[in-house]
């Protein structure tokens, strides 16, 4: 094995035991725990594809932002502090969606890279080349994306307001 | 494919290690020294002596401490979620050091033949890299005040968590600025940018954004809510004691250390500066901690002279001044750099692109803007 | 690309173990002996008494949370910029000036309908009709971050 396979058994092993680990734990917060580790275990994977810029935009974005809000979510709402598990009883239905989008990732990945594996430009995934291609080919999803953020925040806003107005 | 390790011998490996370990240690005895110069600033400004026991005029006031808290009982609340409570400490420790890895500090020597940069990686992705570690830096203050099982620390981290996030934002915008300017993230070349002007002369208000936003990043006063003892006790560490408790400390210290670091590597030229010919790889050393010395002296200053913030006004400042002034920046050094070098060719279709985008923005904000009147059904209060 | 990590790596595993060590070493070197008071939660000399649950925090650091998130990806979107602007050009400048204008529409809503207050507003009820017996505790509590 090449030093890249190494890392990544190693990557792949950590990351599915903290995924099942996050499923599994009782405690809401040692579960956005296990998701911080699988989260920076998929920024990994793109530094061991060569996509340094968007590995480390995982980290920054999922881990030290996503996860905080929902941190911050389970505070604001019922979260138990300390030694108190909070559970609910819908495994069933979880796990029927999750079956669904690892049947759906797999068909996608499938027909994308047909088993061969991706090739790996290691060139292409520089700061540079991404703002290129970003700002050059994909104008028009760019700016759409300013609109997702723009609804997305009037979304928080609208749902956080209180009614306690008479 | 990824290209193939370099061939690396046995020396080559400890040369490495070393390097590592050596600015490891560095970096806390960096510490150690900066705590006894924050007490000794201290005591200058407020007239008093300050530490004079340990060592020469207490320079070892701070071993004196840490040995201290190392044997001292530690104590783990009985609501505290144990392996949490355990990780917190340590995990607001690690980022800080890491964060330190691709700051370079000198030219290098050479040992051995071998060429020894004065830098742990010089990523390609540096800043972003600098980003990610100040982001990770949250998680200590959360887990801390989560697992803690007692209610000041869990207020005190919602509140610092709230605060470093929102200054985090200014910071990446400052970053941004520098970014422009340098036309890379990584360290070595940002600083080789400046071998003229230092970017802290051209780009001032991104200067002055970083220096606030890494105050409130690195929780000192006057932006030091999160340990307003007057109302929280002792914030998000008021649970834990001994050793535990050292580990805030050093990475509130690292941290500060780190921040100042970027500071100068990003503004003040980094290791740059005039110096003699002779034992050249010592000269940007201390061009380095000089300038470092400096801004943590500016953060001494500051803290000794401000009062601290009320937390309103805190954010307020956070969000409704240093963002908008952060992005509009950004926006006017693009113009600065841009304007000149392309009008001409593409400017039709590109005036066309901003009177749509500005009319767009306008048709959309004019609500908000726009007095607003009664709707037909509403009865006035 | 990867090799540059490896140094990093150490670093990490040095901090790793010097945290670890530090705390492993402490804890068999020092004394232990915890008493009930000792272990109770602080709460300045009352009984602890936990928050209540529910809401015990304002909404509003989800607000600004979510904020964070929105500011957050708007900065990473100008780093690829940032990097490559000058090839870019005028288009590239007025590509991110209509992208800032828009999450900044988002930005004047929040403060518009009063997400960056952090003051309590007066409380309008309080005029109204006087409050129960059990709100004005309940509202301590709500506000005490």
């Amino acid at each position: 094995m090449t030093g890249q396979e190494y890392v990544f058994a190693v990557l792949a092993l950590v990351g599915t035991i903290s995924a099942i680990r996050l499923v599994t734990a009782k405690n809401v917060v040692h579960a956005a725990l296990y998701l911080v580790v699988t989260l920076s275990v998929v920024g990994g994977v793109y530094l061991l594809l060569a996509a340094e810029f968007v590995g480390w935009v995982q980290i920054l974005i999922y881990v030290g932002a996503i996860v905080i809000l929902f941190l911050f979510g389970l505070m604001l709402t019922r979260a138990p502090i300390g030694r108190e598990a909070l559970d609910n009883q819908q495994r069933g239905i979880a796990f029927l969606i999750g079956l669904g989008i690892l049947g759906g990732l797999v068909y996608l990945i499938q027909g994308a890279f047909s088993w061969s594996g991706p090739r790996l430009r290691p060139s292409v995934g520089t700061t540079a080349q991404l703002g290129q291609s970003l700002f050059r080919q994909w104008v028009l999803p760019f700016e759409a994306v300013s609109f997702l953020l723009l609804a997305a925040l009037i979304g928080a806003v609208v749902l956080s307001r209180r009614d306690d107005r008479p | 494919m990824l290209e193939a390790a370099p061939e690396m011998d046995w020396l080559d490996w400890i040369l490495l290690v070393a390097r590592v370990v050596v600015v490891f240690f560095a970096v806390l005895i960096s510490v150690m020294l900066l705590i006894w110069m924050e007490r000794k600033v201290a005591a200058d400004m407020q007239t008093r002596m300050g530490p004079m026991r340990a060592g020469p005029r207490g320079v070892l006031i701070t071993l004196a401490d840490g040995i201290k808290l190392f044997f001292k009982e530690g104590i783990t609340p009985t609501l505290a979620d144990r392996p949490v409570y355990l990780l917190a400490p340590v995990i607001a420790m690690i980022p800080a050091f890491l964060a330190f890895a691709v700051i370079p500090f000198g030219t290098g020597v050479t040992l051995f033949g071998r060429h020894v940069p004065f830098q742990i990686a010089d990523l390609n992705v540096g800043i972003l890299w600098v980003l990610a570690m100040g982001s990770l830096m949250v998680y200590g203050i959360v887990l801390a005040g989560w697992s803690s099982g007692s209610n000041y620390p869990l207020l005190g981290s919602i509140r610092s968590t709230a605060q470093m996030i929102s200054y985090e934002v200014g910071m990446g915008l400052a970053l941004v600025a520098v970014l422009m300017y340098s036309g890379s993230l990584q360290m070595s070349q940002i600083v080789a940018s400046q071998d003229r002007v230092w970017n802290a002369i051209p780009q001032f208000p991104a200067f002055a954004i970083y220096l606030i936003a890494g105050l409130a990043e690195t929780n000192r006063p006057p932006f030091d809510l999160p340990e307003a003892e007057t109302e929280l006790v002792a914030g998000y560490f008021t649970e834990y004691s001994g050793i535990k408790f050292a580990m805030f400390y050093l990475g509130e210290y690292v941290n500060l250390v780190v921040v100042s670091s970027i500071a100068v590597t990003l503004f003040l030229g980094g290791w740059r500066g005039p110096h003699p010919s002779f034992v050249a790889w010592l000269w940007p050393l201390l061009w380095f901690i000089a300038k470092v010395v400096a801004v943590v002296y500016l953060y001494i200053w500051v803290r000794l002279t401000l009062p601290r913030i009320r937390y309103d006004r805190l954010m307020s400042f956070g969000w409704k001044f240093l963002i908008p002034i952060g992005l509009l920046w950004v926006l006017a050094t693009g113009a600065v750099v841009v304007l000149p070098d392309v009008y001409g060719k593409g400017a039709l279709l590109t005036g066309a692109l901003i009177v749509v985008g500005a009319i767009l923005v306008a048709s959309l904000l004019w609500p908000l803007i726009a007095p607003r009147r009664q709707s037909a059904g509403e009865t006035p209060q | 690309m990867l090799s540059e990590y490896l140094p990093i790596a150490v670093l990490a595993t040095l901090a790793v173990l010097f945290g670890v060590a530090s705390l492993g070493v402490s804890a068999l070197l020092r004394p232990n002996r915890p008493t009930r008071a000792k272990l109770a939660p602080y709460e300045c000399g009352i009984e602890p008494a936990r928050l209540p649950a529910g809401e015990r925090f304002p909404v509003k650091f989800y607000v600004v949370a979510m904020l964070f998130i929105i500011f957050d990806i708007e900065t990473i979107f100008l780093f690829p910029w940032a990097v490559g602007f000058r090839q870019l050009g005028l288009f590239g400048l007025a590509e991110m000036a209509v992208f800032i204008a828009l999450v900044f529409v988002a930005y004047v809503y929040v403060w518009k309908s009063g997400g960056l207050d952090w003051r309590e507003p007066a409380p309008r009820r309080a005029a109204a009709a006087p409050p129960t017996a059990l709100e004005p505790e309940a509202r301590e509590v709500v506000r005490a971050g």
